[in-house]
């Protein structure tokens, strides 16, 4: 008989991931794709293209937990977690020594206190808000017409930094705007902007405490230039996986595992 | 109190402070601003305000120990407190301080790091994010023994004292003022008397000094006066040209809210009204070509006070009256010493803020006729719902009952995280532009 | 029947009808006038007209009863009532009265604040008589019988409900979330000639229960949108407690057995749950959390803002300390209200759910 298999899918707000594991915990394949529209359609495509990188039929993966905020509509899976508790699991999965995850993803924020075998102790998650999500920097990437992957390795190469004062996303946008008419360089207004994202998600961090190693996850974990500002004001370096994205998915994977041999001990 | 601490406090009270604050002045250079031409002369007093605010704060350093320490709210009736000899210390005032130097989002970042929400009074976020750091451009404030507020400005205060209560496990006294929606009853003047005759013994405790009647009639009269020169000193605004701003007088509030009922409150006044009126005599305005007289509703943008005054002086408008300032004006001819408790009732009670908003128009309405205002510029600040709320109304009532122009600024007293550059700009060209006729 | 027609009918059986503003407020002294209050907290409605009045950070309670007003909701109502709340009621009440110029009275109640002192119980008693003579100018005579009857009514509506609560804490409470506070909440509007019959009804339907899965309590203002409670009922957590404002912390502990009306509704009104909007101090809120949350053996506490509530918002801090200090889970929610329930706040209580789990 063959061996099972395990898959995860995180369908988020900007991108949906999918995760398959064997049951030694090891990934096997994943994906990543746009959301789009419809998250189902997501869902199911990237759920097929980790399957067929990895070479497994479908039938040989055993459970399914879907995750992000597409997951209520996922008709496949098995079961349903939130990404809160996925991401724990999946840092720490990653990273054992985790206590503190910060997710920064397309419309939220998020900072976990992790325990033991990457339980949540405590979670808190930025308000309706988009200012401190990776939202407002695509907002501002695109007054600034730059692309958003271009950001972190632009700000690094700043060589001051201009002071956006204002927080709401509506009002920095004009503020951006009259930056670059008074030709302030935009490296520098773009370290200001990845300043202010900090800032919000500080007081985050702050009320959550920082607890053992800090792992960073979600899409804005990519950007070099914020990393760098948490790094800084930590006083400690952060984990990041090179694809930062994919622990949302990878923690559902191990859901799905649990999930599973509990069914059939 | 310590004796040490005590002999260290009078030290720097008579010989220290004075050195000190000479050998900084000395030390500091004369950075000479440019004159701005579009200003007549700066004000003589300035300087002496400025000596009287810096040794304020920096006696309170040696003050813990020495006095016992009261943190008051702007409206509190701070009289109550002098004959036991408190050391007063004014958070909204040392807010505005903080505002003012453009530290607001810097000191309530520590306090929503703490789970205060950023939708809170900035005031109130300052304070916390004060205390739980340490943080302050005054170097340190002392410790208070006792907390006194008064909800006559708002409910805010409350709520904020009550956490720091909480904290720091000390006594909070809230001078309860009920809301004249009609009016103030007997029953409500009742109430308020009994408080303050509450608290008295309260008072004796934290201090270890008994009530004095005689020192406290004295203080009254004293605070009376202070309060009746600093109308008469608004007041000089309503000659064409006015020959100060309602931005000085933002700064030069100073004494009448957080040294009330001492003389050095008095002494000020009376030395600036002296200037003012000379001012007068000459002709001098307080800008150069003064074309428009407006008036300013609500709190101040603290860190945009010289930039407005520089913008609207650019455009030949002055500030010439505010609800604001005039809030410290306003009820105190009630005070009397006959009925000490009963006048402090209703001089504390009828303030601005704890009347209705019938009322606010009626005063706003005069302030336009007397001082012949052009038209208003009306702060909604974020911190301030009492102050903001029903805005709106005032305005419309205003423009139809008075043909006033006006224009609204979404800002706050000091968090300029909630203030747009752009926004504002915009609005008060248009607003430029209509007076333009 | 619905909140709307249960009013019109009352109406017609010669009632007058009162829209209330939260919270705090003499109910007895207008039953005893044959009147009945209708509380306005979150009336359905799109929030159009109240912009113009109110600035954008003002809460949707204060919004949401203006727009009332303003669609003419509030028609059908003889007078409002005003209890001195919140800085944003106190001026809300002074616009709509000096404003609006409604053709219909409108009634303030000031409460004194904590710290309590003699005065404060004297003041509140003085305040109920004035109470009433400013309704006699609209309502004719009291009958001072009549008060007393109502008095001792409340006192029996008060005791069915904390049997109800009691019930509810002990896991001995079949009804659902979502059933509990819709009837619950019934009482804002109903008379008590019909609110008691309905609450007997519950309370024999309901007794009995499992008590298992896990409990939470909620604090803060006022569980909307409603959704919320369908959600935990689907994942098998029981509402046990609350120190909802509109609920929990307008639930009258010990009632005044005094003869003499006044001074049993004053003993009632001191005896009443702490309150941010009166004051009290934080040590005795956290107190009775933590009494509440011991009762019930609950193991997370929801703390239900809603956006701009400058009263609350200022409590929650310490609250939440000495919560997570109890080893109790917290999550604080900031809502507007009628807002319905979006995917961030079902993750939100979903991942707190799970946490606790």
């Amino acid at each position: 008989m063959n061996s099972p298999y395990f898959a995860g899918v995180d369908v988020g707000s900007l991108s949906t991931e999918a995760m398959i594991l064997d049951t030694t915990d090891e990934p096997v394949s994943y994906s990543i794709i746009q959301t789009g529209a419809n998250s189902i359609d997501a869902a199911s495509e990237s759920f097929e293209k980790a399957l067929a990188k990895s070479g497994v039929s479908q039938d040989q993966v055993k459970s399914i937990v879907a995750t992000g905020y597409g997951r209520i509509s996922i008709p496949f899976a098995d079961k349903r977690v939130t990404e809160i508790s996925c991401h724990a699991l999946g840092a720490y999965h990653l990273f054992p020594d985790t206590g503190t995850v910060i997710d920064i993803g397309g419309q939220d924020s998020k900072v976990i206190r992790v325990g033991d075998g990457g339980k949540v102790l405590d979670f808190t998650m930025n308000d309706k808000c988009a200012a401190g999500t990776g939202r407002f920097l695509e907002v501002m990437a695109d007054k600034l017409q730059v692309s958003l992957n271009e950001m972190g390795p632009l700000s690094l190469k700043a060589g001051g930094e201009v002071s956006i004062s204002s927080i709401c996303t509506v009002f920095a946008e004009s503020e951006v705007v009259s930056l670059v008419a008074q030709n302030h360089p935009k490296n520098e207004v773009i370290r200001g902007l990845h300043r202010a994202v900090v800032n919000r998600v500080w007081s985050m961090i702050k009320s959550i405490g920082v607890h053992g190693a800090v792992t960073m996850s979600g899409g804005v974990a990519k950007n070099s230039g914020v990393v760098g500002l948490i790094e800084e004001r930590l006083g400690k370096p952060i984990h990041v996986h090179p694809e930062p994205q994919i622990i949302g998915a990878l923690g559902a994977a191990l859901l799905a595992k649990k999930n599973f041999l509990r069914a059939s001990p | 109190m310590s004796l040490t601490k005590s002999i260290r406090y009078n030290f720097m009270k008579d010989i220290g402070a004075p050195a000190v604050m000479g050998f900084a002045k000395a030390g500091k250079k004369k950075r000479r601003r440019k004159p701005n031409p579009n200003f007549g002369p700066p004000l003589k007093c300035a300087n002496r305000l400025k000596e009287i605010m810096t040794r304020h704060y920096f006696l309170s350093r040696y003050a813990e120990g020495a006095r016992p320490v009261a943190w008051v709210t702007s409206g509190a009736p701070v009289e109550l407190l002098r004959p036991f000899d408190f050391y007063t210390i004014y958070p909204e005032n040392h807010g505005a301080l903080c505002g003012a130097q453009r530290l607001g989002p810097e000191l309530c970042s520590v306090a929503e790091e703490h789970g205060y929400n950023q939708d809170l009074c900035s005031y109130a976020r300052i304070d916390i994010g004060h205390f739980l750091s340490g943080k302050t451009p005054v170097g340190k404030l002392p410790r208070p023994d006792i907390l006194f507020a008064s909800n006559n400005i708002c409910q805010t205060v409350a709520y904020w004292y009550k956490v720091l209560a909480h904290q720091l496990k000390i006594p909070f006294l809230l001078f309860d003022t009920p809301y004249n929606f009609e009016e103030i009853t007997e029953n409500d003047i009742t109430y308020m008397v009994s408080q303050l005759e509450e608290m008295i013994p309260i008072l004796e405790e934290v201090s270890g000094k008994r009530f004095n009647n005689q020192r406290f009639e004295q203080i009254m009269l004293l605070a009376r006066d202070s309060s009746f020169t600093w109308g008469e000193v608004l007041a000089t605004m309503k000659t064409e040209p006015a020959p100060m701003t309602i931005f000085d007088a933002f700064i030069h509030l100073a004494p009448i809210v957080s040294l009330r009922g001492l003389p050095v409150a008095l002494d000020y006044y009376q030395t600036l009204l002296d200037e003012l009126r000379e001012r007068i005599d000459r002709g001098i305005g307080a800008i150069k070509n003064e074309r428009k007289r407006l008036m300013w509703d609500n709190i101040a943008i603290w860190y945009k006070v010289r930039d407005f005054s520089n913008l609207f002086a650019e455009h030949g408008m002055n500030f010439v009256t505010a609800t604001y300032t005039n809030a410290w004006a306003e009820t105190i001819s009630n005070m009397d010493t006959d009925k000490p408790l009963e006048s402090m009732a209703r001089t504390y009670s009828l303030v601005v803020l704890n009347n209705n908003l019938n009322h606010r128009l009626g005063l706003m309405e005069r302030l336009i006729k007397e001082y012949k205002v052009d038209g208003l510029v009306i702060h909604s600040a974020k911190s301030c719902k009492p102050y903001s709320v029903g805005q709106y109304d005032l305005k419309r009532l205003l423009m139809d009952r008075l043909g006033v122009p006006s224009v609204v600024i979404d800002a706050d007293i000091t968090d300029f995280r909630a203030y747009s550059e752009e926004q504002t700009r915009t609005r008060l060209e248009a607003f430029f532009e209509g007076m333009e006729d | 029947m619905t909140r709307r027609e249960y009013l019109s009918k009352q109406k017609e059986m010669g009632r007058n009808l009162i829209g209330v503003f939260p919270a705090y407020y003499p109910k007895e002294i207008l039953w005893a006038f044959n009147a009945v209050p209708a509380e306005i907290w979150d009336p359905p409605l799109e929030i159009a007209g109240a912009n113009a009045h109110l600035q954008p950070y003002i809460c949707s309670v204060a919004k949401l009863g203006l727009e009332l007003i303003l669609q003419g909701k509030g028609d059908i109502l003889d007078g409002l009532l005003f209890p001195h709340t919140c800085d944003s009621i106190q001026n809300l009440a002074s616009i709509v009265y000096d404003y609006l110029g409604l053709n219909k009275p409108c009634y303030f109640f000031y409460h004194p604040k904590a710290p309590y002192r003699n005065s404060s119980r004297t003041y509140y008693l003085e305040q109920l008589r004035s109470f009433v003579s400013r309704l006699e100018k609209d309502m004719g005579p009291l009958d001072g019988g009549e008060l007393k009857h109502r008095v001792e009514q409340g006192h029996h509506l008060a005791a069915i409900l904390r049997e109800i609560y009691d019930l509810r804490s002990q896991g001995d409470f079949s009804a659902s979330n979502a059933e509990f506070y819709r009837v619950i909440r019934q009482g804002e509007y109903l008379h008590p000639d019909d609110f008691i019959p309905l609450l007997e009804g519950f309370l024999g339907r309901s007794k009995g229960g499992d008590g298992k899965g896990s409990a939470v309590i909620l604090s803060g203002i006022l569980a909307n949108p409603p959704e919320i409670l369908g959600l935990l009922d689907d994942l098998g957590v029981r509402v046990a407690n609350d120190d909802l404002l509109n609920c929990g912390r307008r639930l009258l502990m010990e009632p005044g057995r005094m003869e003499d009306p006044f001074e049993a509704l004053t003993a009632n009104y001191f005896a009443m749950p702490p309150c941010t909007t009166k004051d009290s101090p934080l040590d005795e809120r956290v107190n009775d959390l933590l009494k509440k949350i011991e009762k019930s053996s609950t193991k997370g506490v929801i703390f239900y803002m809603v956006k701009f509530c400058e009263p609350e918002l200022f409590d929650v801090p310490q609250m939440v300390a000495a919560v997570k200090t109890a080893g109790v889970a917290t999550l604080i929610i900031d809502v507007d209200l009628n807002q319905g329930l979006s995917g961030q706040l079902t993750t939100r209580v979903e991942a707190f759910v799970e946490m606790i789990s």
